[in-house]
């Protein structure tokens, strides 16, 4: 994918990384590359910027990570019914621009794309959670904080992560995107371990929300080929935009997604409506005021997030879980950030705990 | 009326009653008629502080949807109506409220019209109350037996026994089913 860069800061500590070399070699001639003795300075925000967020998107910092990698995923809460997804953070912010994209709140103070020169210590944290749960198979995603796949023509990180998960069993990796940036994915055997899961959305959504995105044509293109080059794929129709219509166009994109893929084929497809935290949607208004899908009929929910009013929302998500289990009642069906209730009339059964559902998702 | 005439006459109004900053940046922002529109509104009505800041909102929401200014909005019938109609200030400056978010959510409306007239269709005793969740933000429903005698309590409970098949369809109709 295309994407516009100002500047590529380095870390001094990773001058000599393996990563630093590939991003400056692949990195467009006319983008400056500037070192720096802590590239955490280069991240925040610049108060200055008319849009600081947008401006954060194209600076790439190639930095050490000081955290741990391996955390749980954010959005997980009691409150909700959660598939107990563990997130590996293996770069922040995305090159995209999603309206309704979380990443606008909570990276709102450290915009600045971030890559790690370190990765290599994810997979030692990896392989340690693995050896303190034996005999648990753990789903880990790299698409929560970031895009999985937008900076790899420059990172090539997905390959490695690939080759390393490949010979271990009980762990599903979880590529998550927007792109179809997939090439790289196609000249590694990765026995199966690896999904490749697409946000899908409607042509009418793409075209509104979803800047520098592919098209849904272009993901599910992708996700065909890397089914035949042996990974598993999933789906997510996440967030689920209430407009007016919009039933009528989430079953056709339901439609073409079973035209393409078998539904026999896909792991599992989750659900979720639009959710936005008050700071989240007055971001993202801001920055996108043109935005027409930003001023559905949201309203305020018991969580504290502006939602589609409940019974709208919930006759949505139903029917969209009818056509997928009409497809096939073998695809296995999850929401996402959803509370119990609203699980029961949708899904017609109580959430299982998030560790059975985590475990039934990576078993996949 | 020129754009600086407006400019200066939206922030006599909005100055002495300490609008913030960020709404008066958005009235000042739109186009002229719109933002004369607005000003003329807030007069006839006399709209507080608060009532703008919502109305402005909501007006700009509704054009950006509609695809059109929000001088086209104001002057829909229904706004139009209120707007040049008699009677006090305060009562037509509330129906005005209450007109742009039936335009701004208008399903949501539609739903809750159709909920309130099945809840007021239980006719409960005074004993029972049945509260729809707020904006219908939740599939929750509320229902408060407040009695002081144990016949008032029997009472209730086999009114509202009575009623259960309703209830439960106001449970369904709150998850979305038809």
């Amino acid at each position: 994918m295309n994407f516009e860069l100002d500047e590529i800061v380095i870390e001094e500590r990773c001058r000599q990384s393996a990563l630093a070399a590939r991003v400056i070699s692949r990195a467009p001639a006319a983008v400056p590359v500037n070192f720096i003795a802590d590239a955490r300075d280069a991240i925040r925000r610049t108060a200055s910027a008319a849009d600081p967020f947008g401006a954060g998107k194209r600076r790439m910092a190639v930095m050490h990570r000081r955290a741990p990698f391996l955390m749980a995923c954010p959005a997980g809460s009691s409150e909700f019914a959660c598939c107990g997804y563990l997130v590996l953070v293996l770069a922040s912010n995305c090159p995209m621009d999603c309206s309704y994209c979380f990443l606008q709140e909570y990276l709102a103070d450290n915009p600045g794309v971030q890559v790690y020169a370190n990765y290599a210590d994810a997979f030692d944290e990896l392989e340690r959670a693995r050896r303190r749960t034996p005999g648990r198979a753990l789903r880990v995603g790299t698409g929560e904080l970031a895009d999985s796949l937008a900076f790899d023509r420059m990172t090539g990180i997905s390959r490695d992560l690939v080759e390393f998960c490949a010979p271990r069993d009980r762990l599903l990796l979880e590529l998550k995107t927007k792109t179809d940036e997939i090439d790289d994915l196609l000249t590694v055997d990765s026995r199966g371990r690896t999904l490749v899961s697409w946000t899908l959305s409607p042509p009418h959504v793409f075209l509104s929300s979803e800047k520098g995105t592919a098209s849904p044509a272009a993901r599910l293109a992708a996700a065909s080929r890397v089914l035949e080059a042996g990974y598993k794929v999933g789906f997510h129709l996440d967030p689920v935009i209430a407009y007016p219509g919009a039933e009528r166009d989430y079953l056709a994109l339901l439609d073409d997604l079973f035209d393409t893929i078998s539904p026999a084929r896909i792991a599992f497809i989750s659900l979720g409506g639009l959710r936005m935290t008050p700071a989240l949607r007055s971001a993202a208004r801001r920055r996108h005021p043109h935005d027409p899908l930003l001023c559905g009929e949201e309203v305020l929910a018991p969580d504290g997030r502006y939602r589609t009013f409940t019974p709208l929302r919930a006759a949505l998500l139903r029917s969209l879980e009818r056509r997928i289990a009409a497809a096939s009642p073998a695809v296995m069906r999850y929401l996402c950030m959803e509370p119990p209730s609203i699980h029961r009339r949708v899904l017609g059964q109580t959430p299982p705990p998030a560790a059975a559902l985590g475990r039934a998702l990576a078993e996949r | 009326m020129s754009d600086e005439h407006i400019a200066k006459s939206v922030r006599a109004w909005a100055e002495p009653r300490h609008l913030d900053r960020a709404h008066l940046e958005r009235w000042l922002a739109l186009d002229a008629y719109s933002a004369a529109a607005i000003l003329d509104a807030a007069a006839r009505l006399r709209l507080r502080v608060g009532q703008l800041q919502g109305a402005l909102e909501m007006l700009e929401e509704i054009a950006l949807v509609d695809k059109t200014q929000v001088s086209a909005v104001l002057a829909r019938a229904p706004l139009k109506r209120i707007l040049e109609g008699i009677g006090p200030a305060p009562a037509r400056a509330r129906a005005f409220v209450d007109e742009l978010r039936a335009m701004r959510f208008p399903r949501l409306g539609r739903v809750l019209e159709q909920m309130k007239a099945e809840v007021a269709a239980l006719k409960l005793p005074r004993t029972v109350a049945v509260a729809l969740p707020k904006d219908l933000g939740s599939d929750e429903l509320r229902i408060e037996i407040r009695v002081r005698s144990s016949t008032d309590f029997r009472d209730s409970l086999r009114a509202l026994e009575e009623k259960a098949d309703a209830v439960e369809r106001i449970l369904d109709l709150l998850g979305g089913g038809n």
